[in-house]
């Protein structure tokens, strides 16, 4: 924690955290101004957190009502639920090198199918309009199936007498589920989706490092990966440690004023 | 018809989740297909959707692979030292913030609150760990995450729940703090226990970033970043040039490597998923 205060010095490793001169701003003034790539990073890290959001967040969710709809006696119940977490203890490495493999031109099973039907081959991995793609698929198809779990556990906590009687009234499977299921797990779904936008910020480093490589850089270079790079790197503490700082102030603020606007909105919280 | 109507949609529901499922487990069963097969077929670009000529010519390359075999030696270490220290350092501290008697437990409480929300990030754990002399020794992946203060919300408020009584009788019987600690809280929280250790253990077993980040000699990498260097920075045809690369391709080596690194989750995850289902719900209910 001290080494933050690297973010308002000028560090130099052989004077030490304490040593090194202090500067006030200068490193975020220099970051918010002058740093050729920053607002770039900035916009590659939100871009691909703002694409998880919108398309990853919901399918946890979908999955987790479909597998509800799924009586308890169906052993497919048990077996899904059981292929479906299984990607989450994989490392990304494994995951994604596998992924990887797919898509590779000639030998990948991708664009295998692809040259029998249209005669012609992508090269997903290189090219830069695939990576955010890609980037959503592989978080689908890893945490998905496991992120299904939390909303699961809210959907096994709703009384099945409410269901009982609105089968008594005459209420269809979408009514049952639009007018039940859903506000009973909405305090689950407003937590989670507000810890996610705590982490706009912060994408997950070991993901784009396995799965980006020199030639979509444009894309794939974000935040998490540039601090690694040019702060152990390079050894660019200083400037390095504010992007970091600015990352983690970043998802305070956001968590912290996104809790208070539900709080108005829905009188919910998460804490 | 009404009845008709559900039946449909529910089959169609059941179809989406299996292919979903299948969806999820085609890696594995492509590199299970690919490093088991013969590798002179998957030059030749038969073998695609399941094994042919059963062949184990990339295991037996992979395992005698020295750097391979040590990888996973520190694998194992790191996995074992991390856990053990992981859950020992956070049960401790779980156990201290569950105690009402504790002074400043408020104070406590809110730091390991906000150590949630807020981190110093990368560079400044990266320094101290150079400054504490950890940097390139297997103490730089153990030490830096011993410290979860999610999982010790998790163990606190579990400490918590247990019975107050049975900690007072044990007192008026003259047990200590410490006493109370290893012989009521720990074997009434097992399970918890278990489960978190489990995660913890998972996550040391998968991580790759303070590998890359912590870890510059290639005797100290563990297998992730073994499989990195190997998979997708192509490393390894300087390493195998001799050996291997005349007559097994590189595909059979890699999926072969990367399935012997896995295999251990693979055959613990059966046995243990009900565990980490649990454990998951314990932390939300009570986060």
């Amino acid at each position: 924690m001290f080494g933050l205060s690297l973010a308002f010095k000028d560090f130099s490793f052989a004077k030490g955290v304490f040593g090194s001169k202090w500067v006030g701003f200068k490193n975020f003034s220099y970051l918010f101004t002058k740093h050729p790539s920053f607002y770039h990073l900035v916009w590659n890290t939100l871009c691909i957190s703002l694409l998880k959001l919108l398309f990853y967040f919901p399918v946890p969710i979908v999955i987790a009502l479909m597998i509800n709809e799924i009586p308890a006696s169906n052993p497919l119940k048990r077996w899904v639920q059981t292929m479906i977490y299984l990607p989450h203890f994989v490392s990304w490495v494994v995951f994604g090198s596998i992924f990887i493999q797919f898509l590779m031109p000639d030998t990948g099973i991708v664009n295998k199918i692809l040259l029998m039907l249209t005669g012609k081959q992508i090269f997903f991995m290189t090219e830069v309009k695939w990576f955010r793609p890609i980037v959503i698929i592989t978080e689908i198809l890893k945490s998905a199936g496991w992120g299904s779990i939390l909303y699961l556990a809210a959907l096994s906590g709703i009384s099945p007498e409410l269901y009982e009687e609105a089968t008594l009234e005459g209420a269809s499977r979408f009514q049952k589920t639009s007018k039940i299921t859903i506000p009973c797990i909405s305090d689950t779904i407003i937590t989670l989706l507000l810890l996610e936008i705590g982490k706009l910020m912060d994408v997950g480093f070991e993901q784009i490092y396995v799965l980006a490589n020199t030639s979509v850089f444009s894309v794939g270079d974000v935040l998490s990966t540039y601090i690694y790079r040019v702060g152990v790197g390079q050894a660019n503490y200083s400037m390095t440690t504010a992007i970091g700082f600015f990352q983690s102030c970043v998802g305070l603020v956001l968590i912290i004023s996104t809790n208070q606007i539900c709080k108005k909105l829905f009188d919910k919280t998460i804490w | 018809m009404i009845r008709q109507e559900g039946v449909c949609s529910r089959h169609l529901i059941e179809v989406l989740l299996v292919i979903f499922a299948i969806l999820c487990l085609v890696p594995f069963w492509y590199v299970i297909t690919i490093s088991f097969s013969d590798p002179n077929r998957v030059r030749e670009g038969q073998v695609i959707l399941y094994p042919k000529g059963f062949n184990l010519k990339a295991y037996n390359i992979i395992l005698s692979e020295k750097t391979f075999f040590n990888s996973f030696l520190i694998s194992v270490e790191r996995t074992i030292i991390g856990s053990a220290l992981a859950i020992t350092v956070q049960s401790m501290f779980a156990f201290g913030l569950s105690r009402k008697k504790l002074v400043g437990r408020k104070f406590f409480r809110s730091l390991v609150i906000f150590a949630v929300l807020f981190n110093g990030g990368i560079i400044p754990t990266y320094l101290v760990v150079c400054y504490t002399h950890l940097f390139n020794t297997i103490w730089a992946l153990v030490v830096p995450i011993a410290f979860s203060p999610w999982n010790v919300i998790i163990l606190a408020s579990f400490f918590q729940s247990l019975p107050s009584s049975l900690e007072e009788s044990a007192t008026i019987d003259g047990a200590n703090d410490f006493q109370v600690f290893i012989n009521i809280a720990i074997p009434l929280s097992k399970a918890s226990l278990a489960t978190i250790l489990l995660f913890v253990a998972v996550g040391h077993w998968n991580s790759l970033m303070d590998a890359i980040i912590y870890i510059n000699s290639s005797k100290l990498k563990p297998l992730q970043s073994y499989l990195v260097d190997m998979v997708m920075r192509a490393q390894m045809q300087e390493a195998f040039a001799d050996t291997a690369s005349q007559d097994i391709p590189t595909l059979s080596i890699q999926t072969a490597a990367i399935f012997a690194s896995t295999l251990p989750i693979l055959v613990v995850y059966p046995f243990v998923q009900k565990y980490f289902i649990k454990g998951v719900m314990i932390g939300a209910i009570k986060g």
